[in-house]
């Protein structure tokens, strides 16, 4: 220690005698170059793999472990209530875990301030870690897995992890699919998955040539990140790669989940779970974070952020695919553009409910999120649920930055898109991560971030009214 | 003022540190002697820990340097204090570090690299106000500097002990990051820009020294 103590002392006396005129920008060195991109391998394929497959146990464990302490993640569905394709109930109940001492109640009387010092913010309103931060990259549902390569024996399992929710608090399987173009046929999937292998047998007839086109493309895998043919890949066998409907399974999604491409350094990233593409057609912005303003723009900029994490250095050696933007991408947004929103019968054309065939509660609840609740004033009726911006809920008024959970560092979130709630029964888990895992849960969180005060029939309603959308 | 290690302490309740780092395999260098498969044993480092000591190194000594510097110059007093804080627990963390990297064998540096020399001169020059002013901006870019530096070696390093200790250094760092901007703001007469000000956080920690 005492070498040390010189060193300082060396240290300081260097600074006095100091007599540099150089302007700061001309000598302050950049952070290391991997603090921006991904760095190569350092050791053989093999090897790594070893490792990972070695550690897999313990990344599930810790993340499990993480997730039991966070939230009841028990098998607890609404009663009478499923999923718009009618195979999956829609869980229910609050499952975000309360600090010793505190109700939902009195943490509401609470002063963000007060939260924050005495560190009483429920730890599952934090956002979701990754279940292996410092790698990363896609993570698929087994059923997708299962059904991929049944139908392509193409593999998506990854030997470092495995998905780390229950299958009961993600979206049904194979999601339904709705067309703005055919109304009236209702669900066109037949109960399957859309694959490369059936898509033309399901949709020859019911699509245009263009749009089949389109969709042949979001169905073929292209180089991914971790799947690839390269030594940088975390599934067995050199991959063919992912398509954009593995995690937008039948243009819904399975809740695969990945980190945002739009955050660096790695440990901040956060984790994104897979939006639903339902109503792309009303949204005028795309992405959580980066905003782009067309569905062609994020179909074409998916392949250099979905596909490969905003890094196109890395992109480029591992094969990326440019699709051409006046043909193929055009082809891949005419096809998204016609996906409906799932039928909701109790909407009128302005999406107030229609009081001849809602409930009391529901109606109650509609009340509540257009008054008290003040919901409508992102979610607007009208526009799908959504108004098409970004806003930042300032989440860390209610906690102390800067911890690390699961090597996954808390931050910050940012300005966020508001996302649609048509058809968001179908959707769990809830908000851009994840981090909600029914719809009660987002109430509390809504209630305690917006300051409302709720009563337990004004929470109950609003999740009433939710789930009638 | 609470001391750097009571706030470390603080920090680990909180962060629930059941399960150590587990870092991406493809980072490992390939003379790592492991303790189990696919765990390296304690203090053995790959080049981005190196890096990370030595850099971590640096900007220590320099905050502790340049809040002497304050602690003499400082017009506003409240610049003195948040000086004071910087020489204490900046102080315990490279005293912190210097272990670890002893331990692990990484030799650290014993001078200053030259953009914290040139720091240094040009704040010599300056007095009152203008000093203030310019050493909570020279505080300000080298605190964000070493938030993401932390953040790199907690995903990027792969000697668990390194990596704690990033993780444990964090929160105080962003919480010294947001000192410097208030402060920033307040000599400027500005509203502090952030709902939650550094000032008002988590108990003592947060509160910039009374005294001088």
């Amino acid at each position: 220690m005492s070498q040390f103590l010189k060193a300082i002392g060396l240290f300081a006396a260097a600074f006095v005698s100091s007599v540099a005129v150089l302007s700061l920008a001309a000598i302050s060195d950049p952070l290391p170059p991997d603090t921006t991109y991904r760095p190569l391998p350092t050791r053989p394929f093999s090897a790594v793999k070893a490792d990972d497959e070695a550690q897999k146990q313990q990344v599930m464990q810790r993340q499990a472990s993480l997730l039991n302490r966070r939230y009841d993640m028990s098998d607890r569905p609404i009663a009478g209530v499923m999923m718009s394709g009618g195979r999956k109930a829609v869980p229910g109940g609050v499952r975000v875990k309360l600090q010793s001492g505190t109700t939902w109640e009195n943490l509401a009387e609470m002063s963000p301030d007060e939260i924050r010092q005495r560190s009483l913010l429920p730890e599952g309103f934090l956002p979701l870690p990754h279940v292996k931060q410092a790698t990363g990259g896609q993570v698929i549902p087994d059923r997708q897995i299962d059904d991929i390569r049944r139908q392509e024996a193409r593999d998506l399992r990854r030997f470092d992890v495995n998905f780390d929710l229950p299958d009961h608090l993600t979206p049904e399987f194979p999601p339904p699919i709705f067309l703005t173009t055919q109304p009236h046929l209702g669900d066109v999937s037949r109960g399957q998955l859309l694959t490369i292998k059936n898509f033309y047998e399901v949709m020859n007839g019911i699509i245009t040539p263009v749009q089949m086109e389109g969709l042949r493309l979001l169905l073929t895998p292209f180089p991914q990140e971790e799947f690839n043919q390269t030594e940088d890949r975390k599934v067995a066998e050199q991959s063919t790669g992912i398509t954009c409907l593995d995690c937008h399974a039948n243009f819904h999604t399975n809740a695969a989940f990945h980190l945002t491409p739009d955050v660096r350094p790695q440990a901040a990233r956060f984790r994104l779970d897979s939006t639903s593409l339902r109503g792309v057609f009303n949204q005028q912005i795309h992405g959580s974070k980066r905003s782009l303003r067309s569905i062609e723009d994020f179909t074409e900029f998916e392949q250099r952020t979905a596909y490969f994490n905003g890094d196109h250095v890395s992109a480029t050696r591992k094969g990326v695919h440019l699709p051409d933007r006046t043909n193929q991408v055009a082809m891949m947004a005419q096809m998204q553009n016609i996906i409906d929103f799932p039928p909701a019968p109790k909407l009128d054309a302005f999406g107030r409910l229609d009081r001849a065939r809602a409930t009391e509660q529901e109606l109650a609840g509609e009340q509540v999120f257009f008054g008290k609740g003040r919901c409508n004033e992102c979610h607007v009726a009208q526009t799908s649920f959504m108004d098409n911006n970004m806003h930042d809920l300032k989440l860390e008024r209610f906690y102390q930055v800067g911890h690390t959970f699961n090597d996954f560092v808390t931050l910050p979130d940012g300005p966020i898109k508001t996302f649609t709630l048509r058809g968001i029964k179908d959707s769990p888990p809830y908000l851009h991560d994840g981090r909600l895992m029914t719809l009660a849960d987002t109430v509390e969180f809504f209630n305690l971030v917006l300051g409302l005060r709720l009563t337990q029939p004004e929470k109950e309603a609003l999740v009433a009214y939710m789930l009638a959308l | 003022m609470r001391s750097l290690a009571q706030g470390l302490a603080v920090a680990t309740l909180f962060a629930s540190p059941a399960f150590a780092q587990i870092g991406n395999p493809a980072g490992t260098e390939p003379d790592t002697r492991q303790s189990a498969p696919g765990i390296p044993a304690p203090h053995q480092t790959n080049a981005q820990d190196q890096l990370f000591a030595q850099q971590a190194v640096i900007g220590g000594m320099a905050e502790v340097a340049l809040g002497k510097l304050a602690d003499r110059k400082a017009h506003n007093r409240a610049v003195a204090e948040f000086a004071g804080v910087m020489i204490q627990d900046h102080g315990k963390a490279n005293e912190k570090l210097a272990s670890l990297a002893g331990s692990a064998r990484i030799p650290l540096p014993n001078e200053p690299d030259a953009e914290h020399k040139a720091v240094h001169a040009r704040l010599e020059r300056l007095s009152g106000a203008q000093f203030d002013v310019a050493y909570l901006e020279a505080q300000v870019q080298d605190h964000q500097k070493t938030a993401q530096l932390l953040q790199w070696e907690i995903n990027s390093g792969q000697d668990a002990q390194l990596q704690r200790f990033a993780s444990e250094t964090l929160p105080i760092v962003l919480r010294h990051l947001r000192m410097a901007q208030d402060l920033a703001s307040q000599i400027a007469g500005q509203t502090p820009r952030e709902l939650a000000p550094a000032t008002t956080g988590m108990g003592h920690q947060d509160q910039p020294r009374r005294t001088r």
